[in-house]
């Protein structure tokens, strides 16, 4: 008998995901992805001055504040021609790398390992055994026996005391758990040493953006960190090294610690790389500029269609003229008016809300388009165009996770094997060590250049009393961010942003294509339909992020899955 | 000395969400506090919120809230009255956690001794960077309750003679003047 089953965590007024899937003989026969809260924010920086733009932008959301600063001012830039310095790109992309590495350290451990690892095993593991277990994978010097028990004992104290408090909500016992209690009790440590090394990589955002949440360092044309080697003030050697120290604690623990668990989980859950595979189409672009003209990057990009990793078509810059005149979005099934799929530049923002339907509109994401495709974009996007093309450093992490998964696992693994939900999660964790690497790499490029003498860190803008249009692109944790601005007369005419979550969030568009989390999820199992837990892992992989609304506190607190006969 | 941090959360972009952030800037414009107070806009966090209120005695957070109230009420919720309601099984991995930031704080051993939530039922959340009439117009009382609160946990603050420059920088200048009933 079919279901249909809805999860709408409400709990606040945010935009957040609402998932509705049908399941006929317990796998997922239909999907809808909706995101359940209008932003329509980008006409509020409509006549404003295109410099302030970027403080703006990252109030979109609370997560990514950085990258929507980020990709605002390369918009700005983009359009006025404007060059960048070098001191200015090195510091950019170490603020990025290091945003990038916070947000998937916490992606992983906070927000998705317990769709893996069930806390309530833990009581029964042997802290002796899972140390001993934990050095034969790796060298982290806390896969120690104490840590471990500290570990036990904090979910002791939580399970004894049958309040639950933050794990309240987990599928504890769910038949599609694995693991056993020495893994999750090793996994489960490492989700709490994770808050103290995101926490280290959030500092070095801080450190180099003055402030978080919302960094204030910015400037269309460069950044406005005085570079001054002997000020305590400025950005000298003694703020250089404090950053030094942070990223080698961070770099230890995404090398020794996220890197092998997420090899080691999937080495476990093999059957997770056959599920969840979805839209073949991949997108891309390069970022960590290298020059001032932004014609040479540490990241490659370019785009995938069908799955064809060998037919891969690389873009040479991060505003790549293919990119540039190939994207659109489609308000088929969003509650916008429009007919025709827009281009971002000449894109318009008017609500025509009518309520769910699934036949109809259904979401506030409208649907990005690429050539007229849906695309998946995040980590596997990045990992598989740069193994494609055989960007070293990609295939360097991809053939080590590779070789770690066979060796726990003792399974055949193959590229084409990260079309799934766990090599969406391999992806991020490849990514994430490529990052720790380059972390270091342009952290020393910054001293290097500065110790030659070269303090510049800002150009001029000028403006052109012509119309001009940008975009200004960043591949964010979550993958492609673009930003795509109109000016007029020193003034923004339109701006657009087309944000990572709604290439993968996309509702279906007017050829009734699916987007990328709905499509994932067709033809998932489910052990339990009143307990959907293989959807959360899967829609969970994508790493999903709706933060990018509002915010109040509803005391109500209202209920998550429900579930209907058809 | 007592660490204390008052944090205004919302979105400046999306009307009376920006309620948090707004009265951040009125209190550090109006007030000088002890030493081990820290104000800040703390914008739209998720789960980052932890590391925000970790190793604080005390934790005054300022936020807009959805209620059957009329828009304008000022309400006050402590730890118990936010936390007694389940945050859900989350789908969305990055969606704001008030909830989940209070028993992740709860289980890592770092929660605050004190947690006030000062609401404001909201008038609007459409995207605009004002506030709505009914909401300035608890602006005093919002501020008010803060104050009285600072009284309860014995943490000091004088009323600045001057008062400094209020950076309400997402609004025009005329704006903040109207905005603001006692500047």
């Amino acid at each position: 008998m079919a279901k249909r089953i809805t999860i709408d965590p409400i709990t606040r007024i945010e935009g957040h995901l609402r998932i509705d899937v049908e399941v006929d003989n317990n796998a997922v026969s239909n999907a809808w992805a909706s995101c359940t809260m209008w932003r329509g924010i980008e006409k509020i920086l409509r006549g404003r001055d295109p410099r302030d733009a970027w403080l703006f932008t990252q109030r979109f959301c609370g997560v990514c504040t950085t990258v929507h600063a980020m990709a605002s001012v390369r918009a700005v830039e983009d359009a006025l021609k404007l060059e960048v310095p070098l001191n200015a790109q090195y510091i950019r992309n170490l603020i990025l790398i290091a945003h990038a590495l916070h947000d998937h350290i916490v992606h992983f451990y906070q927000l998705s390992a317990l769709d893996w690892v069930d806390v309530l095993q833990i009581p029964k593991a042997d802290p002796v055994a899972t140390a001993k277990l934990a050095e034969s994978l790796s060298p982290w010097t806390r896969n120690s026996r104490n840590e471990f028990k500290a570990a036990q004992d904090r979910v002791n104290a939580v399970a004894s005391s049958g309040q639950l408090g933050i794990f309240m909500n987990g599928y504890w016992g769910h038949p599609a758990m694995r693991l056993s209690p020495d893994v999750n009790l090793l996994a489960f440590s490492h989700y709490v040493q994770a808050l103290e090394y995101q926490r280290k990589a959030l500092q070095v955002v801080g450190i180099l953006g003055s402030k978080t949440p919302h960094i204030q360092n910015l400037t269309v044309g460069g950044v406005a960190n005085a570079i001054d080697l002997d000020s305590p003030s400025a950005l000298g050697m003694a703020g250089l090294e404090n950053i030094r120290v942070l990223l080698d604690d961070v770099v230890r623990f995404i090398n020794e610690v996220y890197f092998v668990d997420v090899c080691a989980v999937a080495a476990m859950y093999p059957e997770w790389f056959k599920i969840g595979s979805g839209v073949r189409n991949y997108l891309a672009v390069p970022d960590l500029p290298l020059d001032s003209t932004n014609t040479i990057y540490d990241l490659p990009g370019g785009y995938i269609k069908d799955g064809n990793i060998a037919g891969v078509h690389p873009f040479k810059t991060a505003s790549d003229k293919e990119f540039r005149e190939s994207v659109s979005e489609d308000v088929t099934h969003a509650y916008y008016q429009g007919g025709q799929p827009l281009h971002p530049w000449v894109g318009e923002t008017e609500a025509d809300f009518t309520g769910w339907n699934g036949d109809q509109k259904y979401s506030w994401v409208k649907a990005p388009r690429f050539k007229g495709e849906p695309m998946q974009v995040g980590p596997l996007a990045q990992v598989l165009i740069g193994y494609a093309q055989g960007h070293p450093l990609t295939r360097k992490y991809t053939d080590l996770a590779i070789g770690k998964i066979e060796a726990i696992g003792g399974i055949h693994v193959t590229p084409d094997m990260l079309h799934s939900t766990l090599g969406r999660h391999a992806a991020r964790a490849i990514r994430a060590a490529m990052l720790a690497e380059l972390a270091q790499k342009h952290w020393q490029l910054l001293v290097d250049n500065i110790s030659k003498g070269d303090y510049t860190v800002h150009n001029q803008p000028v403006f052109s009393g012509h119309e001009v249009e940008g975009v200004g692109t960043h591949e964010a944790p979550r993958g492609t961010l673009s930003h795509w601005v109109v000016i007029k007369d020193e003034k923004i005419k339109n701006y657009q942003a087309v944000v990572p979550s709604t290439w993968n969030a996309s509702p279906r568009d007017a050829n009734g294509a699916h987007g990328p989390y709905e499509a994932s999820l067709l033809h998932t199992p489910l052990a339990r339909p009143e307990e959907p837990l293989e959807v959360l892992r899967t829609v969970h992989s994508f790493d999903p992020c709706m933060a990018c609304a509002c915010h109040a506190f509803d005391p109500s607190g209202r209920q998550i899955a429900k579930v209907k006969v058809l | 000395m007592k660490k204390v941090l008052i944090g205004g959360i919302g979105n400046i972009l999306l009307g009376d969400d920006g309620v948090g952030p707004y009265v951040a800037r009125l209190l550090t414009a109006r007030y000088e506090f002890d030493e081990g107070v820290e104000v800040a806009d703390l914008g739209t966090p998720a789960l980052d919120l932890v590391d925000q209120i970790s190793a604080k005695d005390a934790v005054i957070l300022i936020d807009s809230i959805d209620t059957d109230a009329a828009p304008g009420t000022v309400l006050l919720y402590r730890k118990a009255d936010i936390v007694r309601h389940s945050s859900g099984v989350r789908m969305d991995t990055h969606s704001p956690a008030l909830v989940d930031t209070l028993l992740g704080a709860d289980f890592f051993g770092i929660a605050p001794a004190s947690v006030l939530l000062v609401g404001i039922k909201s008038g609007s959340y459409e995207a605009g960077c004002s506030l709505s009439e009914p909401v300035i117009a608890s602006l005093d009382q919002v501020i008010a309750e803060v104050l009285r609160e600072l009284d309860r946990l014995d943490v000091g603050y004088v009323s600045r003679e001057h008062p400094a420059e209020l950076r309400i920088w997402w609004t025009t200048e005329e704006k903040i003047k109207s905005q603001s009933p006692s500047l």
